[in-house]
């Protein structure tokens, strides 16, 4: 009876969380679409800052782990299928797959985690008390920036990690090493289908959301304690990544079965 | 007519404090009240009740005799945007400069990205002295002229009613233009509540004594 309780307990605090995130979502998706005529500038500079910090900033470890991966792909694949769909098979592992996951996975990293402890620390310090003081949405200030900044980066870091893995990872190859890859950018341009790029797309955009929303509740759910921020942070990461590789799952399963 | 009236208003205890129970409070324009209290957990409660930070157990809270719906946070945000609010506990926006916290509001208001302060706002910057800090983050602040910026924030946003703890901090330090300013604003008719234990402060600027004890509130003879 006791581990009935228990199980019934955690789907319940389960449901209750998702159910949760999806409000949060509801919520923010509902202000980007709402016509404000106060805060745009105020707002556009958060984006922007948000941009710099998740998509410029990043480009110095996305770049590396990109050719890094590039290569070692290249290597393996002109090794295993001796240049026989080499494209194709980079088209389906970078683009659709592995492609977006890293991506995923170094804003996550990077972003969403400072997304948590940024916010942590204002509902800490009560700063989110400040800018209600001020009359200002903290919904609109401080997380709809966000949700829209770190979005469009995961869609332009998506964008960088493909191009670079596969036109860096040949070029690294090509100079290095006597490895025969063939018409390998030819292929590449034959594989990619107008599928890839609106899967892309999507992916970038539930990415996004999910990554920001999830961070965005984890840091408004810092009590005012200071030790909540790390518990908080490391429970935002894991989740935002098991989603990331759920959503994955679901979206090629949808238009690639 | 009550700016403010708090009708058997109770609410859950923060830190060692007894919370506050069943309180009937009202304030209207010209009035000055000073609160005492066996516990500053208590009076520090009934501040941010007062400023709508908190949210009643139960009781009713009228502005300007409208009832106060606490149930949406949205809604809040045009009456906190009335009420100044310096508590010991209030903060600036630390990843933004002194300045672009005294302008928040303005910008987000008026849409704009002027990093100008009106002359208000210069003056009493210049008569606080932290001219010189406007540039710097928040943390970068000891906590007096903390306090001192944020008092100046929350005037600067011509509020109905100012609500502060512990007032007699910024009159040290030659920042005796403070007290000046304030007495100008209260003979003005702005009403305030502060919590004070300096007996200047309770006995020239008060007109209105209350007392905080276990939680209940009293008027002081």
């Amino acid at each position: 009876m006791q581990i009935t309780g228990q199980i019934g307990r955690k789907t319940l605090k389960s449901v209750n969380h998702i159910s949760n995130l999806c409000a949060l979502t509801y919520k923010l998706l509902r202000l980007l679409v709402q016509k404000h005529e106060t805060g745009r500038a105020l707002m556009k500079r958060v984006v922007i800052e948000q941009i710099y910090f998740t998509a410029v900033e990043a480009l110095l470890i996305i770049i590396p782990i990109a050719l890094i991966v590039g290569s070692m792909l290249i290597i393996q694949f002109a090794k295993l299928s001796g240049q026989y769909d080499l494209g194709k098979t980079m088209v389906l592992i970078i683009i659709r797959e592995l492609g977006p996951m890293i991506t995923a996975l170094i804003v996550i990293l990077r972003s969403a985690t400072s997304v948590v402890i940024e916010i942590g620390y204002m509902n800490v310090f009560n700063e989110i008390d400040a800018i209600e003081m001020a009359g200002v949405d903290p919904l609109r200030y401080v997380c709809l920036p966000r949700l829209i900044g770190i979005t469009s980066a995961v869609f332009c870091l998506f964008i960088v990690f493909d191009l670079v893995a596969i036109i860096g990872g040949y070029a690294v190859i090509w100079t290095t090493t006597y490895i025969p890859v063939g018409n390998f950018l030819a292929q590449i341009g034959k594989a990619l289908t107008l599928d890839d790029i609106i899967l892309s797309v999507i992916k970038a955009l539930c990415f996004g959301i999910t990554i920001t929303v999830t961070c965005i509740y984890h840091g408004f759910s810092v009590k005012k304690q200071i030790t909540n921020i790390p518990v908080e942070t490391s429970r935002a990461a894991i989740e935002c990544f098991f989603y990331c590789l759920l959503i994955n799952l679901v979206i090629s399963v949808l238009f690639y079965i | 007519m009550n700016l403010i009236e708090l009708s058997d208003y109770t609410v859950v205890p923060e830190g060692s404090g007894n919370g506050i129970k069943e309180c009937n409070f009202s304030i209207s324009r010209g009035e000055v009240c000073c609160i005492s209290t066996d516990n500053p957990d208590d009076a520090r409660l009934f501040l941010k009740a007062l400023a709508t930070l908190v949210h009643p157990l139960q009781g009713i809270y009228r502005y300007n005799n409208k009832q106060i719906d606490f149930s949406d946070k949205y809604n809040l945000l045009a009456y906190k945007k009335k009420i100044g609010y310096v508590g010991n506990d209030s903060a600036m926006v630390s990843n933004r400069t002194v300045r672009e916290n005294l302008l928040l509001m303005r910008n987000y208001f008026e849409d704009s990205m002027s990093i100008e302060l009106d002359e208000n706002a210069m003056q009493l910057c210049e008569a606080f002295n932290i001219l010189g800090r406007l540039d710097s983050r928040p943390g970068m602040l000891d906590h007096l002229e903390l306090k001192v910026a944020i008092t100046i924030r929350e005037l600067t946003k011509s509020p109905d009613i100012l609500i502060m703890e512990h007032p007699e901090e910024l009159m040290v330090k030659g920042h005796s233009a403070f007290l000046d300013y304030i007495k100008k604003k209260f003979s003005a008719g702005l009403p305030a509540v502060f919590i004070s234990n300096d007996r200047n402060i309770k006995e020239n600027i008060s007109n209105k004594k209350i007392l905080i004890k276990n939680g209940r509130l009293s008027t002081e003879e």
